[in-house]
């Protein structure tokens, strides 16, 4: 995989795994509130989902960079 | 076919075993715990709540409803009907079938060995699953494009329909990949014929080529198919415990299952009237459990709106905003009730809360709202038991209604004329009364606009001609008809309704009536669908059913050429209700010199003329005036002449004639009257004279 097709394939993959925590984190949000947590909450729990979201983020990152496939040795 | 089975796989094994086995086990177990879940869930959130409302048999033909079911949920029966929508819906549903289909085929094929190393069924199973994606992605990005470009106003658009859409992205788009890594992990010797099993994992494996050899591929695979399958399985939980607009996918096929077989617009009466202690609904309790799951199989698709005249005309009724107000009021208070022993409970009335009064009022209860819903949510019966409580227990409604009503009690009739003049109109036509004759077979039953508005006594003049020009048996009740009562009726004052409905029924059975002619499809539907509550069985019969037949069967002849560019204004009860569309139009066709061009909105999609639900008699203080609107429809179809089968619409459409101040161009006419000029029997005057406004006349 060339360098450049390489920082794409991980922004796309960054990309999908956001949509996926977003969603995740998004249900939870939702949830929280059909089983009857008061609406006042909504904010705290908007700051919690989003504390959350940047330590999902710098973590898959750091794992991206880490362990994505090697480019190819004498390619 | 062997080789490329065996291709597909080969070199694969250690994934399968490794990764995906694993994953299924896992997954298997999961779909177990979300079973579970849904079914708490399911109980605690939706069951109960819907055994707060009162008892309705919804359990009978049990054959009857599964096949609607079927036709509704594998053709998506009534939502064809608008195309961008409905082909965006079919693309899903179908897409996400074939995915489960390819996905349950693999899923069991491991425990019963049907794979491993994999059959024919498996290619097929990846086949399947590949294009039941593409559909899926097709028709969400058609939806996203609706919902967030084109914007529609009927579309209200919550956080959580955003969820939906990304999270199902997420997971179709992590599918692809997977299948994509696991190809790519092969190498790059990958046979071209796996394109034809897997065309869009193919094209993205080409794209990743994810070196094989590295051990941390197959670290990252499992992290992929974590990827994808956890937040997989957690929709699937969200969707059972949540209050997603995903929930339709139960929701609204149970209540298609339980939709009502009741004959259209048949309205329940208030059983034990003389006993009962309240009447109607006043708050959420006092409906049925039907209605309440009515209220959450909504799915705020807004297809009711778009078709409301009462929307359209900017009065305060969406009937989507109010399915909607009562389902947030279905789960503010349900918990609330079920949390204390009935003798404690105060409950929240709904008037004033989630109903306004403007907004109850403005229901024509034409049905253009059930006609378009996709899942057979009933308005109309939900507004009048509302109507019912206001009237009957609170005596609030519009100080015009209280004089109708007042009218209709002391004359039988909304006018409150003499109900001695009841039949004057027919003086010197030579008709008997049932008490003159009483051996005749059709009972003409007139109606109040047939006998005392002056433009329906010269339709019920006419229409008297033609029967006898035809050689029909036929009598009138004469001075000892009723009002039919469906104003009243549909007012919310059932104990008048069914007062006069009793007494033309005792009436009618003195004289051993059996078969019942109405020029008016309010009394049609009533005699036809509501008097058989209080065993008034009688064989009813439209005017424009049996001119129809008359001209079929050649007993009346249509000579005289009636020019002009006519179009037909479908009643509501005529045509929704009743779903008599083709025998007006065939009537129509049959005059000879005559034009017949159909407005935009016809037949199951007409326009209500604006008199339905008592509107008739309330005043139209907000927004354009529904009568108007119809009329200009008319007019942008390029009609001189607007034929209707109602004395309700042409007292309607006539005014919106005036209103538009197109009477030297424009009439509107009852079918009775084109007809009777067209068989040409006595001189006649002019169209353009015959159908001026009622006041003008």
């Amino acid at each position: 995989m060339e360098t450049f097709t390489r920082a794409i394939a991980i922004v796309v993959e960054l990309a999908i795994l956001t949509a996926v925590f977003y969603s995740l984190f998004a249900g939870i949000t939702f949830e929280v509130f059909d089983f009857g947590l008061n609406q006042k909450y909504h904010k705290f729990i908007k700051l919690v989902m989003m504390i959350m979201g940047c330590l999902m983020l710098v973590f898959l990152v750091a794992h991206l960079i880490a362990f994505y496939p090697r480019l190819p040795v004498n390619v | 076919m062997d080789s490329i089975n065996q291709l597909f796989w080969a070199g694969q094994e250690v994934y399968i075993m490794m990764i995906f086995l694993p994953v299924i086990i896992g997954s298997l177990v999961l779909c177990a715990g979300v079973v579970a879940l849904f079914t708490i869930s399911f109980r605690w959130q939706h069951y109960r709540l819907w055994r707060l409302g009162k008892e309705e048999d919804c359990f009978h033909q049990t054959a009857d409803r599964l096949k609607t079911l079927l036709a509704v949920i594998f053709a998506n029966f009534r939502l064809g009907k608008e195309f961008y929508p409905g082909t965006m819906h079919l693309l899903i549903f179908w897409g996400t079938l074939l995915v489960f289909l390819g996905k349950i085929t693999r899923l069991f094929s491991y425990p019963v060995g049907l794979t491993n190393p994999p059959q024919h069924v498996f290619l097929y199973a990846s086949f399947v699953s590949e294009i039941g994606g593409v559909l899926v992605l097709i028709g969400g990005c058609l939806a996203v494009i609706r919902r967030y470009i084109i914007r529609p106003s009927r579309l209200e658009t919550k956080p959580d329909n955003t969820l939906v859409f990304i999270w199902g992205a997420a997971i179709f788009i992590t599918g692809y990949l997977i299948k994509g890594f696991r190809m790519a992990a092969v190498g790059v010797a990958v046979s071209p014929d796996w394109f034809s099993w897997a065309p869009v994992s193919y094209l993205v494996s080409r794209f990743i080529l994810v070196l094989p050899a590295e051990p941390l591929n197959e670290l990252l695979i499992w992290h992929r198919v974590l990827i994808h399958a956890i937040p997989a399985l957690l929709l699937f939980a969200y969707v059972a415990v949540s209050r997603s607009p995903l929930q339709h996918l139960f929701l609204s096929p149970l209540n298609i299952f339980f939709r009502s077989l009741k004959p259209k617009g048949a309205l329940d009466p208030i059983p034990n009237f003389e006993e009962a202690e309240t009447f109607g609904v006043k708050e959420i309790s006092e409906f049925t459990w039907k209605q309440l799951l009515d209220l959450e199989a909504c799915t705020n698709c807004g297809r009711c709106q778009d078709v409301c005249p009462a929307h359209l005309s900017e009065k305060p009724l969406s009937p989507r905003r109010m399915t909607q107000n009562l389902k947030q009021h279905l789960w503010r208070e349900g918990p609330n009730l079920l949390s204390l022993p009935p003798e404690q409970r105060q409950p929240e009335p709904i008037m004033g809360t989630s109903v306004g009064e403007d907004e109850l009022w403005a229901c024509t209860t034409c049905m253009a709202c059930e006609e378009a819903c996709p899942v057979y949510i009933e308005q109309i019966r939900r507004n009048i038991d509302i109507r019912r409580y206001q009237v009957l227990m609170e005596t609030k409604f519009a100080p015009e209604v209280q004089l109708t009503l007042k009218n209709m009690e002391n004359n039988s009739n909304p006018w409150g004329i003499g109900s001695h003049l009841r039949a004057d109109w027919a003086k010197g036509l030579g008709i008997k009364t049932l008490a003159e004759d009483p051996h005749v077979e059709y009972l003409f039953y007139v109606g109040c606009s047939g006998s005392f508005d002056d433009r329906g006594k010269k339709v019920s003049a006419a229409f008297a001609k033609i029967l006898k020009a035809a050689g029909v048996s036929f009598g009138i009740l004469g001075t000892e008809e009723g009002c039919c009562g469906d104003s009243a009726m549909r007012i919310g004052n059932e104990y008048l309704y069914q007062n006069l409905a009793q007494a033309n029924i005792e009436v009618m059975k003195g004289y051993n009536v059996k078969k019942i002619i109405t020029t008016c499809p309010h009394g049609y539907n009533a005699l036809k669908k509501d008097y058989p509550h209080f065993d008034g069985n009688f064989e009813v019969w439209h005017h424009t059913e049996i001119i129809a037949y008359l001209i079929a069967k050649g007993r009346i002849a249509l000579k005289k050429p009636v020019e002009g560019l006519f179009t037909y204004h479908d009643s509501c009860f005529l045509g929704r209700y009743n779903e008599i569309y083709d025998q007006p139009r065939r009537i129509l066709k049959a005059v000879p010199g005559l034009k017949l061009m159909e407005m935009e909105r016809n037949r199951a999609r007409s326009f209500c003329c604006g008199a339905g639900g008592a509107r008739m008699w309330m005043e139209e203080a907000i927004g354009e005036r529904i009568n108007n609107m119809r009329t200009d429809q008319a007019i942008a179809a390029g009609a001189d002449r607007i034929a209707v089968g109602c004395p309700f619409c042409l007292t309607m459409l006539a005014d919106g004639i005036k209103d538009r101040k197109k009477e030297e161009t424009m009439a509107a006419l009852d079918i009775a009257e084109i007809v009777w000029k067209a068989m040409d029997l006595e001189e006649e005057k002019p169209v353009g004279d015959v159908c001026a406004a009622p006041s003008a006349s």
